[in-house]
């Protein structure tokens, strides 16, 4: 039988940007996808060094716009171990709380977007954007802006926590484990959601090593890695909390094991919550040069964004950095969808890149 | 059957000259210009319909469903619960140009992406508006300095709404549609401005090269 080849994208409802696909098909069966990417691609690296560390703040924020406090953090920690500072305790806290918040609300945008493409339309959309709306509007408060919170200075934050901030959180996240365990009763007996993402878009365990995917793609493989518990920030060490895995590494798996990610991340920031004292002391310095008595070595931050591990590799210089490299979790989980696909149906190939979780200008860079 | 036409036809003649009739007498009985009334029936019909067909646009404005990059997300919010959209009338997001009525570019243009998003255009039936969604797509944004970002869409499309912010709230593009509404209300919006594939000479100011596009796997 002849090979029919259909070109997706880049302008296409179900690609979660402007990603383009080529998919090789036999009869209604997938022989190769092909990703090609690209289309946002506006030189970040190349823009970063050529501005001042603190201006690079409102770059990194935009890579994964879906949580754009944790490439912010990495980015700053970054900075922060050139210039060999150290966090204030309680703003270490304090970055675990909105971590944690960030990683919820891109868990929530997933869940919404996911269940679009396999067929329920709207009703976990509506709900899940619900949620994060409450999240944005308590980090709001907190930072001064909707989305892009460009609030990390060297060793803390910019500005005092408001007030009633610790019980307004307390109550979120009341609200958040009531609500969001309304879900599962709505998506898991569904005989169409079941249809689509069990046994669907399998990635076996050693494939899933091989190709180096990342973040809750990899757990749901069955790999029990997780850099908040293989090399632990912050106070992660200090916190009592599972690392969701699956079995199989199907659709069904990948979407339980971000769910179940969304109630650990709910406990850690209650536990983070206690250890937060009433009047925190958080306020850290302007990030300006880099002393040249420093003489700063080459920086690896690793840090678990809410898609996966990503690095930052720098090689600083007095203003600005030398050498900044990326690495995006979504740019290495784009290319397993040619695993996960092949010899599958072409209709399941939207649930198989839905499961994914890309951001498009994380992997364009 | 043709006796009935012919009668249907002789009646609304004479209908549409006993109105002419009517106009006269009433422009004479309240002493107003003849030109401000309507003299014939099918220039009144033609305005009622214009009126009619202008209303009818201004209260159903269908956007697309595209997006670029983060400025997408908070059309996504738009979309959602928090903004009940529809009590406007931008009614539901369409995957297809063909059934659009407003592009909101939400997200910064690549190079590569301005042939992709021009055709969008051009696929759109016309009348078409245009807003230009948060700072990239009014300016390039913080990427204004990039190789491969061009500065801002009213370079390639006529853009009828510029919304500033970096992103911006929802609340903000409730505020560009409805102003949009005005300006169509008032014929000021739908612009009629060449595009550059109509206008090589704009291509040619603006300085944007335009890569060709690879037949090479499509359909």
């Amino acid at each position: 039988m002849s090979i029919v080849r259909i070109n997706v994208g880049p302008i296409h409802p179900s690609t979660h940007g402007v990603l383009r696909l080529v998919v090789d098909l036999d009869g209604d069966t997938i022989v190769n996808v092909e990703p090609h990417i690209g289309f946002l691609h506006r030189g970040v690296e190349k823009l970063m060094e050529n501005r001042m560390y603190m201006q690079s703040q409102s770059y990194t924020e935009k890579l994964d716009y879906l949580a754009p406090f944790s490439w912010d953090e990495l980015y700053t920690s970054a900075v922060e171990q050139a210039m060999k500072k150290e966090v204030k305790p309680d703003a270490q806290i304090l970055r675990v709380i909105m971590l944690e918040y960030q990683r919820i609300a891109s868990h929530l945008v997933w869940l919404g977007t996911f269940c679009n493409d396999i067929g329920q339309i709207f009703t976990i959309f509506m709900w899940s954007f619900r949620e994060r709306a409450r999240i944005l509007k308590l980090l709001e408060d907190l930072s001064g802006t909707r989305m892009f919170y460009v609030n990390l200075r060297l060793g803390g934050f910019y500005k005092p926590l408001p007030k009633n901030f610790k019980d307004r959180a307390y109550k979120l996240n009341e609200y958040l484990v009531e609500k969001i365990s309304e879900y599962k009763d709505v998506i898991e007996p569904d005989p169409v959601f079941n249809e689509r993402t069990k046994n669907i878009g399998v990635l076996p365990k050693d494939k899933a090593i091989e190709l180096g995917v990342a973040g809750p793609v990899l757990r749901a493989s069955g790999v029990r890695y997780d850099i908040r518990k293989a090399m632990p920030y912050y106070i992660y060490d200090k916190l009592k909390f599972k690392i969701p895995i699956g079995y199989k590494g199907d659709n069904f798996d990948r979407y339980k094991v971000r769910y179940e990610e969304i109630f650990q991340s709910i406990k850690i920031i209650d536990q983070a919550l206690d250890m937060l004292p009433d009047n925190p002391d958080i306020l850290g310095q302007p990030i300006k040069l880099i002393n040249p008595n420093a003489n700063p070595d080459i920086v690896v931050v690793h840090r678990e964004l809410p898609k996966g591990e990503g690095i930052i590799y720098m090689v600083p210089d007095k203003q600005r950095p030398y050498r900044i490299s990326l690495r995006a979790p979504s740019f290495i989980n784009t290319f397993a969808i040619n695993e996960i696909s092949k010899g599958y149906k072409y209709a399941d190939l939207f649930a198989n890149l839905g499961s994914l979780d890309i951001v498009l200008a994380e992997i364009d860079r | 059957m043709n006796d009935d036409l012919l009668d249907k036809d002789e009646r609304f003649l004479n209908a549409e000259k006993k109105m002419s009739r009517l106009v006269l007498q009433a422009s004479k009985k309240y002493k107003t210009p003849v030109n401000a009334m309507f003299t014939r029936l099918s220039d009144f019909t033609k305005a009622v319909s214009k009126g009619l067909i202008r209303w009818g646009r201004v209260n159903s404005l269908w956007p697309a469903q595209f997006g670029l990059a983060c400025c997408a997300i908070e059309l996504m919010d738009f979309g959602a619960a928090r903004i009940d959209a529809e009590r406007k009338g931008y009614l539901l997001f369409r995957a297809t140009p063909r059934q659009n009525d407003v592009m909101i570019v939400a997200g910064w243009v690549t190079k590569s992406m301005v042939p992709r998003v021009k055709r969008m255009y051009e696929q759109m039936a016309s009348p078409r508006y245009v807003i230009a969604f948060g700072e990239c797509a009014t300016s390039g944004g913080p990427w204004w300095e990039s190789y491969n970002i061009i500065q801002g869409i009213d370079q390639v499309l006529p853009v009828d709404v510029y919304v500033a912010g970096c992103p911006p709230q929802p609340e903000n593009l409730f505020a560009a549609l409805m102003k949009l509404q005005e300006k169509i209300r008032d014929k000021h919006a739908g612009s009629k401005e060449p595009t550059i594939s109509e206008d090589i000479k704009r291509a040619e100011i603006s300085g944007i090269h335009l890569p060709e596009e690879d037949n090479s796997s499509r359909l």
